[in-house]
């Protein structure tokens, strides 16, 4: 079917729907939710030894970058790249902190023109900080000591990256 | 949620993370999905999708190689494309609305934000199952009616951040 704007209406084959029951004996019930969600938290060994890879990486991408400061754009990128990887993979394991943290490096560094010294800091300072929560195992929000990183943090935060 | 069994669904995941890729296979296996392929970029994602005729693709956006956004409008726009109907969710840590726009531009048929857990990656596959869609053909796009999507879009989550969190936990942001 064809209206006069050229525009074209298709049903689409129902292949999917078409393999899928309705109360079939493998139904993803909120039991079989909860299994698959138990599941994914015995993986927090594997995510443990995955970040603590992630963290290597993002540190010697900060490493070039210190070496790069004149040319800064292809390690912000990779910087940026192995942050966004950590923010997508701390909230699934009950890691909230580090997925604050890593989007926030991001916007972070999606707000740099020119990078400066202090720019530099703030991202030494980011990658420091996910250090300590993945060397305490702050889980979740990291409770008291949580908010105490991201109060600290946001200080330094606002003192480095003050333009007067 | 509906009591969806899934178990016969094929499903093609396409990230280029290793620690991803084996976190949306271990929940569609928890989930039943008996039968996953990976690939780990577009390129190589259209290759498989020549030889495995899946029933739906998970798609990672920002990848190293061929991304998501262009594999996705390959999949679509490509006359010798293996199944230009096929069910997409896109994978992205990204939620700005422009965005958005561009991959439903390109045609997916719904979004995953990162973190995932199994819960929200069973509601997208819940949410393609029950939106069967009317697919569009005009001179510039082919691909599943975007009305629903962005208006779907414009209510789901924003971005987590320090001073959000903070807020939640009446201090100070």
């Amino acid at each position: 079917m064809s209206d006069d704007n050229g525009v074209r209406v298709i049903k689409a084959p129902d292949t999917l729907s078409r393999k899928v029951i309705k109360g079939g004996p493998g139904a993803v019930d909120p039991a079989a939710l909860e299994r698959a969600e138990a599941v994914i938290a015995g993986m927090a060994d594997s995510y443990l030894d995955w970040v603590e890879e992630d963290l290597v990486k993002i540190q010697g991408a900060c490493d070039e970058l210190k070496a790069n400061k004149d040319k800064p754009k292809a390690f912000l990128d990779k910087v940026f790249g192995i942050a966004h990887d950590m923010k997508g993979q701390g909230g699934s394991f009950n890691y909230d902190l580090m997925t604050i943290l890593g989007n926030d490096l991001c916007r972070f560094i999606e707000s740099i023109d020119d990078m400066t010294d202090p720019d530099l800091e703030v991202i030494v300072l980011y990658i420091d900080t996910m250090k300590i929560v993945i060397s305490q195992r702050m889980s979740g929000d990291g409770g008291e000591e949580g908010r105490k990183i991201l109060s600290g943090l946001d200080l330094v935060f606002k003192k480095l990256t003050r333009k007067d | 949620m509906s009591d969806f069994d899934i178990v016969t669904t094929k499903v093609l995941i396409v990230e280029d993370n290793l620690h991803f890729r084996t976190l949306i296979r271990t929940i569609l296996q928890a989930l039943g999905v008996e039968t996953v392929e990976e690939a780990r970029d577009g390129a190589e994602a259209l290759d498989v999708l020549t030889s495995f005729d899946a029933d739906l693709a998970i798609i990672d956006w920002k990848m190293d190689g061929l991304d998501g956004l262009e594999c996705v409008r390959r999949i679509r726009s490509e006359e010798d494309s293996s199944n230009r109907y096929l069910p997409i969710i896109m994978v992205t840590g990204y939620t700005e609305d422009s965005l958005a726009r561009e991959a439903r531009d390109v045609g997916v048929n719904d979004f995953l934000s990162k973190p995932i857990s199994a819960r929200s990656l069973m509601s997208r596959i819940i949410s393609v199952l029950e939106n069967e869609q009317e697919f569009i053909e005009t001179e510039s796009y082919f691909g599943p009616d975007r009305r629903r999507l962005q208006a779907k879009y414009n209510g789901d989550e924003r971005r987590v951040s320090k001073s959000a969190l903070a807020e939640k936990e009446g201090g100070v942001a």
